[in-house]
This record gives structure tokens, sequence and C-alpha cells, in this order.
């Protein structure tokens, strides 16, 4: 086994590991003072512009770790040191003598313009807001902390740059279009692949309809050691959009190859169309060429092919959407014995009805059905509390167990 | 960490899954046997077999199948020595954490292992993980556990108090898991183990909201940010198998049908009245006025059958049982397909789940190298506020 206890012991590296900074190529997320983010793919050198909130040149995001948050003035950026959280002071103040619909903000959208355009800060801009404020003084010192921040997610030039962790790509995906994700939080993603107890170096089948964050999750596990194959719906390679924000290396990704639903069935025999030059010598470089990577594709896809059929894999994760008893009908002989089943739907009547089946089957040990439940708290000093809007259901995952359904019988040995 | 073999080797770890309620591991060693209430089995018998058999007992008792094991079967076959992680927050925590292949990782306390085992998996032969406990025979079992799950090039374990005494490594983790009873101790310990060349992170798993408070002041003061807390729970669904729900029109039948037969025997009663009463029929005439008993599960179908059709006892109830009957349904399946009614896989959440396990307060470490120019050299510049939620 390995023997690497001290491996880690001393000091990091003083030089920033380059797969861990930013670097031109990457898809990268942004996160906005007004909360929403952003992603793009940065460019070498050239200008990114934020809209209002400032745009600066790709070159100085170039190397940087992730997760810093700057300021953008003059179209540069500044590192801003993270803000600790505030005691805020408990005071007698009400809102008791504030009524609503009176004109409070004596400063108008034309003049804020101007002070913004003669070059004041986001701060200065909000200190003036708050002099001509006329409740401002009986607000509550929670109420003001309010009103600064919203001002600030308002008039800040700058953003922070969003870690790609798998936790904080599915959580971006997942309020971007939940719907696009078949509903797959972070929680529950999290959740199926221990589940399917992913470790590098295991074999897996998956078959992903939710734009491939079930696949950016098994291949980050895989961490390039291993075997992945899908199965999807299309006849070219399938497109898993999520897997882009992981700015995976090319060795991650290359333990995964794709079937679909017609080269993953073993009675079909998939038309491939010949590599030999009809006239039996090659009329060009470029038909040769042609052909040779024609050859190349079809000796790929029978190799794929071959090694689904000898099966003996390790555990089979489904998030599709299609009817999941008919996905493990077919994938269910190629795994191994004591593998995990891990099917995912958003609807829990799908998978009642898979629970049924699987109980009926012997090859299925312990189907177990549940749902993820998530609760986010605001933390901050005096005022904690679960936050007021919340996600209403992780979606729902069924678990089994594939077992030899024949008991081996020693009485007689 | 353990077998990747497709059969059974004498030495191996398996899980022994004898109810889905009771699952044993089993360090399998040829001369040794098994018994349990589902019959006896000898070790011998189990080598050679394939990972995911049903193996017969050798007295005919029973039936046990014979697992690979996985953290996650262990986490539920595991000796308790303390109270342990279960899934949901493991999974939950080994997200937000960023454990993957090669991560190097901190846990404080060891406990009974459940956390240590998923990570040693998750993170690879290419990980590392330190992990501590300061109960010195609960150190002494799990290191034996280690050592025997094959975990020790991966798995550093030291009996040591992490919050008096401070951690093994400096500047080295991705990520520290602090399960202890006062964690806000440990924090400024923890800041030190954690690399400084990129962002890190910490969780720390404490049941009381007292105790996040603490935290969450002890992780502010060292400079964390991005301070959250969560709170997951897994709810267990039970799925029955069921009649479909019948549609009222078969009890509006059955009612229309009492009240014609009771409308006949009325007549009956009146013609038999003519050739003269007797006192016997009298009383069972006040029997037959009394309401009858609302049946279990549909009150207001037997309220509403009671006050329409004062029928006689029992024969209200046909017609609203089958609600009833899910509780007794045997097993799924039984009868698909056959004359019976059609059937339905109905699921509801369990009626007592787990409510509460602790509340999981995470927080980010940034680079302190990366802004800390910034910050002394910026004391002048614009302050634009983090964005951070």
């Amino acid at each position: 086994m390995e023997n690497q206890t001290d491996v880690a012991e001393g000091s990091s590296a003083i030089a920033h590991p380059v797969d861990r900074t930013i670097q031109a190529g990457h898809t990268i997320l942004l996160r906005l003072p007004s909360g929403e983010l952003r992603t793009m793919k940065l460019e070498k050198d050239a200008n990114v512009n934020l809209g209002k909130f400032g745009s600066f040149n790709s070159k100085d995001l170039i190397g940087q770790p992730y997760g810093l948050t700057y300021s953008i003035v003059e179209k540069s950026l500044r590192i801003v040191p993270p803000r600790p959280l505030q005691e805020v002071e408990d005071t007698d103040a009400t809102n008791e003598l504030i009524n609503d619909g009176e004109a409070v903000q004596p400063l108008t959208v034309e003049e804020i313009e101007q002070l913004k355009k003669a070059g004041l800060s986001a701060e200065e801009i909000i200190k003036r807001q708050i002099e001509q404020h006329t409740n401002y003084q009986l607000k509550t010192e929670y109420s003001k902390e309010k009103y600064k921040k919203r001002k600030e997610a308002k008039y800040s030039k700058g953003f922070t740059t969003v870690i790609p962790t798998l936790y904080n790509v599915c959580e971006y995906w997942y309020n971007k279009d939940q719907s696009r994700l078949r509903d797959i939080r972070p929680d529950t993603l999290s959740q199926i692949l221990n589940l399917a107890n992913i470790r590098p170096g295991g074999r897996y089948i998956a078959v992903d309809d939710a734009s491939g964050i079930v696949v950016t999750g098994i291949l980050q596990r895989l961490g390039g050691i291993g075997r992945l194959i899908t199965i999807c719906d299309v006849d070219s390679p399938p497109a898993y959009p999520c897997t882009v924000h992981m700015n995976f290396t090319r060795e991650t990704t290359a333990v995964m190859s794709s079937l679909n639903w017609a080269t993953a069935d073993e009675e079909y025999t998939p038309i491939i169309a010949s590599h030999e030059p009809p006239t039996g010598t090659f009329k060009s470089e470029g038909q040769k060429t042609r052909l040779g990577k024609r050859k190349v594709a079809s000796d790929v896809l029978m190799h794929n092919r071959d090694e689904l059929f000898a099966g003996e894999f390790d555990g089979l994760i489904v998030a599709s959407q299609y009817d999941p008893w008919s996905i493990l009908e077919k994938l269910y002989p190629y795994l191994g014995g004591s593998a995990s089943i891990v099917v995912y739907s958003p609807q829990v009547q799908i998978l009642s009805d898979l629970h049924t089946k699987l109980k009926d089957h012997t090859g299925y040990l312990g189907p177990s059905l549940s749902e993820g439940f998530l609760r986010r708290y605001q933390i901050l000093p005096g005022r904690t509390h679960p936050t007021m809007n919340t996600s209403g259901t992780g979606g729902f995952i069924l678990q089994a167990i594939k077992v030899y359904a024949t008991p081996l019988l020693h009485s007689c040995r | 960490m353990w077998s990747t073999a497709r059969e059974i080797a004498d030495g191996d770890l398996v899980i022994i899954w004898l109810t889905r309620d009771i699952l044993q591991p089993l360090l399998v060693s040829a001369g040794k046997e098994l018994n349990s209430r589902f019959g006896v089995y000898r070790h011998a018998d189990l080598i050679g077999v394939p990972y995911g058999s049903k193996v017969g007992s050798r007295n005919g008792k029973g039936f046990i199948h014979v697992l690979r094991p996985t953290p996650e079967l262990w986490t539920l076959a595991l000796p308790h020595r303390t109270q342990i992680l279960y899934l949901a927050d493991i999974a939950f925590v080994t997200s937000w954490l960023d454990i993957k292949p090669g991560s190097k990782v901190i846990e404080a306390g060891t406990g009974s292992g459940s956390f240590s085992h998923s990570t040693a998996r998750t993170i690879g032969p290419t990980g590392h993980l330190w992990s501590y406990e300061f109960h010195e025979a609960r150190a002494n079992k799990a290191k034996e556990e280690f050592t025997r799950h094959g975990l020790d090039g991966r798995v550093t374990l030291t009996h040591r108090n992490v919050c008096k005494d401070g951690f093994t490594v400096a500047d080295t983790v991705d990520a520290v898991f602090l399960d202890l009873p006062a964690p806000w101790d440990a924090v400024p310990h923890a800041k030190a183990a954690l690399r400084t060349d990129r962002p890190t992170r910490i969780c720390c798993f404490s049941p009381c909201m007292e105790q996040v408070m603490r935290t969450v002041t002890a992780l502010n003061d060292a400079g964390f940010t991005d301070i959250s807390m969560y709170e997951t729970l897994l709810r267990p669904h039970q799925v029955d198998v069921v009649p479909a729900p019948p549609s009222v029109a078969a009890v509006s039948a059955q009612l229309k049908r009492a009240e014609a037969r009771r409308e006949q025997k009325r007549l009956r009663q009146i013609a038999q009245a003519h050739r003269g009463t007797s006192t016997a029929k009298r009383k069972r005439e006040d029997a037959e006025d009394a309401p009858p008993q609302p049946a279990h599960d549909a009150p207001v179908a037997a309220a509403a059958a009671g006050k329409r059709a004062k029928t006689a006892e029992g024969e209200a109830t046909p017609a609203v049982a089958t609600p009833g009957l899910k509780e007794e349904e045997p097993q799924p399946g039984e009868g698909e397909g056959g004359a019976g009614p059609t059937k339905v896989s109905l699921s509801k959440a369990f009626p007592e789940v787990r409510g509460h396990t602790s509340y999981l307060t995470f927080a980010v470490l940034l680079p302190a190298s990366a802004y800390a120019e910034a910050e002394s050299a910026d004391a002048s510049a614009v302050a634009t506020p983090q964005a951070a939620a």
C-alpha cells in the first residue's frame, strides 16, 4: 500500500501551483456586489466589462488565487482584505416613528449619477445619502446595517472570484436554473457521490441528464484514476456543461467515455462506415487522415462497448429523464457483486414505483428511499436565524446494492 | 483500503447484512465461525465467494448477504465508541470542505471513525488525513481499526488534546473538521495547521446554538471569512404498495343499496306489524337506530354514512375500510398483475425521524499573503465592501 505519511509535512510551497490559480482559458465565476453571479471564459489579455460594476483587464486576474475580493479603481484591480463580521450595538430605537411612503431620500437619481461621474466612491455616495436621509437616525442599528448593505450592493465597483469547488459550481447552476440540474442541490449531489462510493480507482457507469452535474462530481472524486462510462441519448459525444466551470485538466476527464442507448445495446451492431478506401488505395492525404480518424473513432467505440459488456463495475448512478427501471434492466448486468446503485429523481412517484419493483427482485438488496433536507442560517452577531427563503426539497434518492440472487448453500458441502 | 478483488479472501473485512437494521463487520479468518440468529456460518465457506453473494447457513436457519465494505456501510455497522456522524452530515461536510482525491485533511476528534473512513476513501492514496483523539482508549481502538483496514498509509492518528496542545502539522492542510465540545479553543490551532498558499476551509460540528455563536466569534477573530451555517438531514421515506384509493362512486352505490335494503325492510316490518308485533322485534329496531361505529381512519365517511342512513352495524364499514388497510398491507408486489384491484406505490416520510444532529458552521481562510500588502498599502485607498453574502 501507499506509504507516504510524511509527504505533506512541512510548509506549503511559496509559489501557487498553476492549476489552483486563475489561468487564461479558465471559465470563471464572479460574484458581483449585488450578489449576482456572472460566468465568463477568461481570455488572455482582454477587457472584461461588468457594466455598472466596472471593467478591468483580464491579465490582472491571471495567476491570482481564487476567492479574493477586488475593487475596481480606474480600470485596475485592488485586492480588498476580507471584512470581519460587525457586532451591532443594541439601541432603544424602533420603527415606531417611521412611516411608509414618506419622502426620506432627497438625493435624486440624477444627483447620484452626477456624484458618480465626479468620481466619488461608493462609500462617499452612501455617506451623503445617509446625511440627507431624514429618518436615518430613527432607524434601529440593525436597520441601519441593512440600509448600508443595500446601498453598497448598488454603488460598489468590484467583484469576488468564486472558488470553483464542486459545491460552488453546483450551487451556481442550481440557483441559475435548477430545472437544468433536474433540481439536484449541492447537498443531494454530495449524498449521491458518497452513496455511490466514488473513490479514485473505482469503475462506474452513469446516466446523467442533469447537465452533467453528476458526471462533474464523479470526475472530481475519481481524480483522474479509474473509469467512468456514461450512457447518453444523443449520437454525438454528450455535452456536460457543468464540467466547464471546474476547469478540469485533461487527465481528469480522460477517464470518461460515452456510449448512447444504441451503442450500449449488446444486441445491436453499430453501423460503422468503412475506413478502407473504396478503391483500395488512398486518393489523397486528406482522405487518408479522414479514414484514419474514422478508424480510431470506431476502434474506441468498439473498445468502450467491450469494456461495458465485460461488466464488473463498482457502481451505477442515474439522474435521468427516462424510466429508471428501463435503465436498470439494461445496465444491471454490467455491475459487479455488492455494487452501489443510486438513482436520483426530483419526483418521489418515480422512485416509489421503482422501489416497489426493486423489492420484487432478489438481485437488489435493501432498496431505500430518502429526501434531502437542508436549512441555511443567517449567521450574524445578534441576528441569527434560518434564511427566510429556501429551497423546498433536494429531490429524492433511491439506493440499493447489487447482490447475486442465487444462494450458495453450504450445508451439503 | 478494503479489498477490491471480486472474491472474498482470507483476512478480508466484509460486511454481513443480516437485516436492513442489523449489519455486522466481519474479519474473515479461516477456521472461525459466525453464529447469528440467522444461523451458523464457517468463515472458510465465505472465502472464494464473490462479494455480494447470498449465503445459506450450515444449519438451515437462514441466509446472509456478504458485502464489500464501503464507508457508508461501515457507518451502519461500526462498533459505536461515541455518538457518530451519519451520511447526510458527512457528505455535506465533504462537499463544502472540497475534500477530494489528494486533499490533506485534519479531523478532531476521531470518535468512532465514521467520518474518518469516508474521508480516507475520498482523499484516496494521494491524500492524507490527520486524525486526533483525546481519549486514550478510544484512540488506541481507532488506531488498531485503521491498521486493520489498511489505512496506515493515508491516516495518521494521534492521541492528543488539540484544544490545549494544537495539531502536529503546520501550514499543511486544505481542510479542518472539528467535532469537539469546544471547537472555539481549537480554531487558532486550526488556522496554524491550514496551508497559507491557497484558500482553505474549516467546519465545526456542534449540536447547540450557543456553541455555534462562540465558534463564529472565534472564527471571525481568527480572520476566517465567508462564515455560513447549515443544518442538513436525510428524511427517509417508506413505500407502501396498496390498492388504489377507491372512487367515492363505489361508496355512493353501496350507500344507495343499503338505503334501498332498509326501505324494503321497513316496508316488510310494516307489513309484519299489521300481522301483530312482538317485543323482541321492537328491541332490534332500537339497535338499528343507534349510530354506527365510526370506522377507523375515515371518520368523515363514517359520519356521513351514519347521518344519511342509519344502517345496521357493520354495513357502513366495507365502503370505507380500504384506506385503513394501508398499515396492515403485508409485502409489496403481492397479487400484482392478478385479478385484484390495481395497486399503487405510495411513499411518505417515516413518522419518526432524526430531527437534529448538529449545526455545521463553515468558514474559508483566504491566503493572507495575497492581501497582506493590499492591507498595509491600501489605508488611503477606496474601501470597497466585500461582496460576499
